[in-house]
């Protein structure tokens, strides 16, 4: 009888994601334009993609964006949240401020930077050239682009990890922490030895989320600069969205979409052993 | 007052706007799913095709929806699920070839030998609305690309307008000594601009004739002339025609660019016309528009003719009759000088007889001069061929995306133009190259 309780989760899960990822699955096999019948066409949509170097070119961007984001916004986070913790002094308004980007709608945050920051006519970047610092828009440049983008995310991310993390930190008991004051250990001791190893199993989601995440970015690169100049900001998210619905290939953007998935299940996998892992011991 | 008479005044008082709304809605319905449109658009649209039709036709209620720039996608979603709006707007020819393969559109040609569309418009663009031989589209709007000016700047410095491509240079070279930016151009707000000078480069420069052959399938995108088409685009680019914030400029941007002063040229289509009042304000008459110069051999300019969105009836229409009297509407000479008065470039439809229409004084005699001249050219079949309206769509966005490589030097052009080439050539196989009237 208790199982009846599974039932309405379980509804939901097939209808919205169970039978959608069957469907994309399936259509990965075949050649589709959306509007007529799906032909058959075996693997050919990823033998396509093994020799399409946008493709490879989106998967290396990928990589980058994920390299990025599991070093730079949770060294950032962790850092803004131990200092919040030691000197607790105006840390629930640090918490607003640094989490205040998080409920700024992302399509708002990127037109808020691409034109009030990055632009050479109306943004920040333009008044300083101005004023005689010339300093280039990121986003049209093919060796910074993705790293312009990167950049506004990182702004509205951070703070999410920080306040995430200084939530796990206030849970590290204080018995520990006490001691190893009383012990003498300095902040970066403390850090290492007390309070990162209390928060771990945290920053292990964290990271595994921001690498699922990571394949999954789509917004801030199409809204600040659909994956140009020269695809050099092109992702996995964006080449299958421009495939699907500008190419006319959905089997194609089915393909892409695969592999995107076969990075978030591997990434999953591994999280599954590593709490395994913990369980046991 | 007792209670009983209050509340069957309270229901009689309420019920009168509802009547009111019954009576007005007492036509049929026809849907028509529109793009997005600023609040002065959508009241031209609310006053003239909505007001204009429901006026005209007490048979019939139209309503427009709006969907936003995603109006495409959400349309084929509809079709695809038998559902949809009564008239079908799709976002050009390319488009049409597939849903009509796929029976979502009604075939036209009953209605137009009843409504005369056979003799009330260009039959070129009848012929781009065919697949298998029937009518499924007919065009909402025409345009076609040509070389904005500044008469301001140019007569200050003793310019020119220019007629050739050397001219052209000429004066993009000396805009560039004067601190200039030669064209006023970018592609911040929609990446597809590329393709306006890719296919500047390639009617005006490797011409028509070619263009129409390669659409054919009689020669390759390789070809020596759009070698030589490509290598001319670039060469502008390095030089610095479109100045260093190409990447940063969105549309209205680049127009204030020229406007103010900033750039004496913008090479574009005239859907720009509708900018001309918001940035030249009283001195729209110092915005000058000309055919885009030709190369040597190619005679006068080429006019590369565009239909950016199309109009048919859904095949699940329950309103078919009412969804061709609506766009028979606007293919009357009434529509076209009401909303043309309003706003222009959008509403161009491909009339042969403009003597009929009357656009109010405020428009620039420009505009009506330029649309005269293009529907003058299409008529004597002297046209070249945009890119978004003739080529396969992932064709397109290979020439879009591409063109910025060449530009930045990330790739060749024999490169550029054999992923084109190859792209076209698997599509043509497809069935999903667009119809091309013949020459």
């Amino acid at each position: 009888m208790h199982r009846l309780y599974l039932v309405p989760t379980l509804l939901i899960n097939v209808v919205i994601i169970f039978i959608p990822a069957v469907l994309t699955i399936a259509l990965a096999f075949y050649r589709w334009d959306g509007i007529g019948m799906p032909v058959f066409i075996g693997l050919a949509n990823f033998r396509q993609l093994l020799t399409d170097r946008v493709f490879w070119m989106a998967l290396g961007n990928n990589v980058i964006w994920t390299a990025i984001f599991l070093t730079v916004p949770i060294a950032m986070g962790l850092l803004a949240a131990t200092m919040m913790l030691v000197a607790r002094r105006g840390s629930a308004f640090f918490q607003v401020v640094y989490f205040l980007p998080m409920v700024i709608a992302t399509a708002i945050t990127a037109r808020v930077w691409q034109g009030m920051i990055y632009s050479p006519l109306t943004g920040i970047a333009g008044l300083v050239t101005r004023a005689g610092f010339p300093v280039p828009n990121p986003l049209t440049q093919p060796s910074t682009a993705l790293y312009g983008i990167a950049v506004v995310d990182l702004w509205h991310w951070w703070g999410f990890l920080c306040v995430i993390f200084f939530a796990a930190l206030r849970q590290v008991p204080q018995e520990q922490i006490e001691a190893a004051r009383i012990e003498g250990a300095s902040f970066w001791q403390m850090l290492r030895y007390v309070l990162l190893p209390g928060i771990r199993p945290t920053i292990t989601l964290m990271m595994i989320m921001t690498i699922i995440w990571s394949f999954l970015v789509f917004d801030f690169v199409y809204i600040l600069t659909q994956g140009g100049p020269a695809f050099s900001s092109e992702v996995l998210s964006t080449l299958a969205y421009r495939s699907a619905f500008y190419d006319l290939a959905v089997g194609k953007a089915a393909a892409v979409a695969v592999v995107i998935s076969l990075f978030g299940l591997a990434t999953t996998a591994v999280y599954i052993r590593l709490q395994a892992k913990e369980f046991d011991q | 007052m007792d209670r009983r008479t209050f509340l069957a005044g309270s229901l009689g008082a309420s019920l009168v706007p509802l009547m009111s709304r019954l009576a007005f809605a007492a036509g049929k319905p026809v849907s028509w799913w529109y793009e997005s449109a600023a609040p002065a658009q959508q009241e031209a649209i609310a006053k003239v095709l909505v007001g204009g039709f429901n006026a005209g036709h007490p048979d019939y209620s139209l309503a427009v929806d709006y969907r936003g720039s995603e109006l495409d996608k959400q349309m084929r979603v509809a079709l695809l699920s038998g559902n949809g709006p009564d008239v079908v707007y799709t976002a050009g020819p390319s488009y049409v070839a597939p849903m009509a393969r796929a029976g979502q559109l009604l075939a036209l040609d009953d209605y137009a030998d009843k409504l005369g569309w056979n003799t009330r418009v260009l039959p070129v663009f009848l012929e781009m609305g065919k697949y298998d031989g029937k009518l499924f589209a007919v065009p909402k709007t025409y345009e076609t690309l040509g070389l904005f000016y500044n008469k301001a700047v140019l007569e200050k410095n003793g310019w020119k307008a220019p007629t050739t491509i050397a001219e052209l240079e000429a004066l993009a070279d000396e805009a560039l000594k004067a601190k200039l930016v030669p064209f006023a151009s970018g592609n911040a707000g929609w990446r597809g601009n590329n393709e306006h000078y890719v296919t500047i480069a390639f009617n005006s420069i490797a011409g028509p004739e070619n263009v129409y052959k390669a659409l054919k399938g009689e020669i390759p995108w390789t070809a020596e002339p759009f070698v030589a088409a490509i290598n001319k685009l670039n060469d502008w680019w390095q030089k610095g025609y479109f100045g260093p914030d190409y990447f940063s400029l969105e549309t209205e941007q680049f127009f204030a660019q020229m406007a103010a002063g900033r750039s004496p040229m913008l090479p574009s289509g005239t859907w720009h016309f509708q900018y001309i009042q918001s940035y030249f304000k009283e001195n729209a008459d110092q915005c000058g528009f000309v055919g885009f110069p030709s190369a040597d051999g190619l005679g006068g300019p080429v006019y590369a003719l565009g239909v950016g969105s199309t109009l048919s009836i859904a095949a699940a229409s329950q309103n078919p009759d009412g969804a061709a009297a609506a766009i028979d509407y606007v293919f009357s000479p009434e529509f076209y000088g009401a909303m043309n008065s309003v706003w222009q470039g959008e509403w161009n439809t491909p009339l042969v007889d403009l003597s009929m229409v009357k656009i109010s004084d405020a428009v620039p005699a420009l505009y009506a001069e330029t649309m005269k001249t293009l529907a003058d050219s299409v008529a004597k079949n002297q046209y070249g061929y945009t890119s978004w309206t003739f080529l396969p769509p992932a064709t397109d966005t290979q020439l879009i995306n591409g063109i910025e490589e060449v530009w930045l030097g990330r790739s060749t052009i024999p490169d550029y133009l054999a992923q084109i080439d190859a792209t076209f050539q698997q599509e043509k196989a497809d069935g999903k190259v667009p119809a091309v009237p013949a020459r």
